[in-house]
């Protein structure tokens, strides 16, 4: 119960934010332009050179895969060290309510504001979007519908994660930049440039599959590559390839980690590593 | 059962002892007052009872409930008004009370409650926008919730006004006669000494005394102290006044004698002097415990250095 009541009072809170508001309305209107763009224009976006609501599903996605990133970290990154820092915390902790359960209903009510914000762009954009081509595909609109708001709770949940671990907004706002540089900006350098110093200062002619996998774990690609798995034959009507910049036939592509399904897995793994290092600082510190 | 017990508990921060082997008892019914200079250490102790800080070594236990093992009972029978807190801006004041009572399970009437600590006007005002003292009274609104078996005060008339400060005090007695035990901090002395029941002083991590108000006064030396204007009075007489029974010192300073006395009615004293020399006019001074307070800070400082 305690965690539905910090969940329910975290999501009045943060639902005020002005900057989330802001943001969903560039969001909007990013996804309005775009969306007319692709329609008017789709030989400039994909290689189908038709557009179709398939086409609109996959390009969304790159605009929706970089508005999460950024969205959570500005309804999330204070979720915890904001309150630690200024010392509304001390209300909440002198109730009768675990510090776990406060993590977990943080967790709760900030996926919540960011599922809000994204289902207001999705639903104006996509829904935009089908009346321009006159078509849409209900099941694959719902799947792609759900899987952002997924991804938009995961994302909370890296975030908030990352808050729980500190005590001070500065250090905050720098993890969760840091994070985003890391793992969404120059992500799909890093593995590219760990095989380029293994090779002996040169590139190979053929990458070892693991770069594959590395590159996979990028939220944003993995959410990417788990829309590709979920809607497997709107991506091959989109002509859509999954592997980061890499280009890999999701059909022929034989190790696990390179399949479009290991993109769940990897979500996965950005629900649970961030939740539990989050849990483990933040039930332990002094706040 | 003592409503607190606190055995040998220390805190250090660092290289900075916070609190330095705490012994404390607060016994059930009872209010008691926790003064200390500000970084004395109040704030620490009352952090550790409530877990949102954990002891370096020694043992804190409410109602006999472990305060790290069983923080979650602690704080179901607690109210607290903590120190240092923020208010959540976006949210007005009934917003606030509702979370509280539906995290805590009671059944209080969230208008009632603000009604009580009298801000029932600001319900539908965002938090973020009232004063001070506004603020103080909201999240003494949240401790009073659910009836509290135990009440923890910080500096609980910070930011209020003289009137709100009493007001303060009516609901703490109130409570207290409810039946709830009282352990509020304060570096205020006159805050203390109209409520409490006992006194702990808090220097530097270290506790200097723990006594009843009275106690404290009949423990020291400073009680009460009479300046009387008298004419005619010679240098001579002063000998004559020291031997007035009562009086423990007298000094003649600036055409005033300063008398301070010890157990007897000052009347009684004063008639003795008029006989010695006519009082033209007299005032009584009764230390206050912010004098004693001074004396057990500065002291132990004086040990220290």
């Amino acid at each position: 119960m305690s965690v539905l009541a910090v969940a329910a009072k975290d999501y009045r809170d943060a639902v005020q934010s002005r900057a989330l508001w802001a943001l969903v309305v560039a969001f909007v209107g990013v996804l309005l332009i775009t969306t007319y763009a692709y329609v008017e224009l789709p030989e400039m976006f994909g290689p189908t050179g038709e557009a179709t609501f398939s086409g609109l599903i996959f390009f969304t996605t790159g605009i929706t895969g970089l508005f999460i990133p950024l969205a959570a970290i500005i309804v999330c990154f204070k979720a915890l060290a904001g309150e630690r820092e200024l010392g509304s915390i001390k209300i909440l902790l002198s109730l009768p309510v675990t510090r776990s359960n406060i993590l977990f209903g943080k967790v709760l009510g900030r996926a919540a504001v960011l599922a809000t914000g994204v289902a207001v762009g999705l639903v104006i954009g996509l829904g935009f979007g089908a009346i321009l081509l006159g078509s849409v595909a209900i099941p694959t609109l719902i799947l792609f519908v759900v899987l952002s708001l997924l991804f938009a709770g995961i994302y909370a949940t890296i975030m908030v994660g990352l808050s729980a671990t500190t005590g001070s907004t500065t250090r905050a706002t720098t993890l969760a930049v840091g994070f985003f540089v890391v793992f969404e900006l120059i992500w799909d350098m890093v593995p590219l440039g760990v095989v380029y110093v293994l090779n002996g200062f040169s590139m190979p002619s053929s990458f070892p599959d693991w770069v594959f996998l590395v590159t996979q774990l990028s939220p944003a690609t993995a959410y990417f590559t788990s829309v590709v798995a979920l809607l497997p034959e709107a991506a091959v009507d989109a002509g859509v390839a999954v592997g980061g910049g890499i280009e890999v036939d999701p059909v022929e592509a034989e190790p696990f980690y390179v399949t479009p399904e290991a993109g769940f897995f990897f979500l996965a793994l950005w629900f649970v590593v961030p939740l539990a290092l989050g849990y483990y600082q933040f039930t332990r510190s002094d706040v | 059962m003592p409503a607190i017990e606190i055995n040998n508990l220390t805190k250090q921060f660092g290289d900075v002892v916070a609190v330095n082997g705490l012994d404390l008892q607060i016994e059930e019914g009872e209010i008691f007052g926790f003064l200390g200079p500000n970084g004395a250490g109040k704030s620490t102790t009352i952090d550790i009872v409530l877990d949102f800080i954990r002891p370096t070594s020694g043992t804190v236990s409410v109602f006999g409930h472990d305060a790290q093992q069983e923080s979650l009972t602690v704080r179901q029978r607690t109210g607290v008004l903590p120190d240092a807190y923020h208010v959540y801006d976006r949210l007005t004041g009934k917003q606030h009370l509702k979370f509280a009572i539906d995290i805590k399970g009671t059944d209080d009437d969230p208008m009632a409650v603000l009604e009580r600590v009298g801000i029932a006007e600001a319900a539908d005002r965002k938090a973020g926008g009232y004063s001070k003292g506004m603020k103080q009274r909201l999240v003494m609104g949240i401790a009073l919730l659910g009836d509290p078996d135990l009440l923890i005060l910080d500096e609980p008339s910070t930011g209020l006004d003289p009137n709100g400060a009493r007001e303060m005090r009516e609901i703490i007695q109130a409570e207290n006669e409810r039946g709830a035990t009282v352990f509020f901090s304060s570096h205020v002395m006159e805050q203390v000494e109209a409520v409490c029941d006992r006194v702990g002083i808090i220097n530097r991590g270290e506790l200097v005394t723990v006594d009843s108000v009275q106690g404290l006064r009949s423990a020291t030396e400073v009680g009460e102290t009479l300046y009387v204007h008298v004419t005619d009075f010679a240098e001579t007489d002063l000998d004559n006044v020291l031997d007035i029974e009562g009086v423990t010192s007298a000094v003649l300073d600036d055409g005033r004698l300063r008398v301070m006395i010890g157990e007897r009615p000052k009347f009684r004293v004063l008639q003795d002097i008029d006989e010695i020399a006519p009082i033209e006019d007299f005032t009584v001074v009764t230390s206050s415990l912010s004098d004693l307070f001074l004396h057990y800070t500065n002291e132990q400082q004086e040990v220290r250095q």
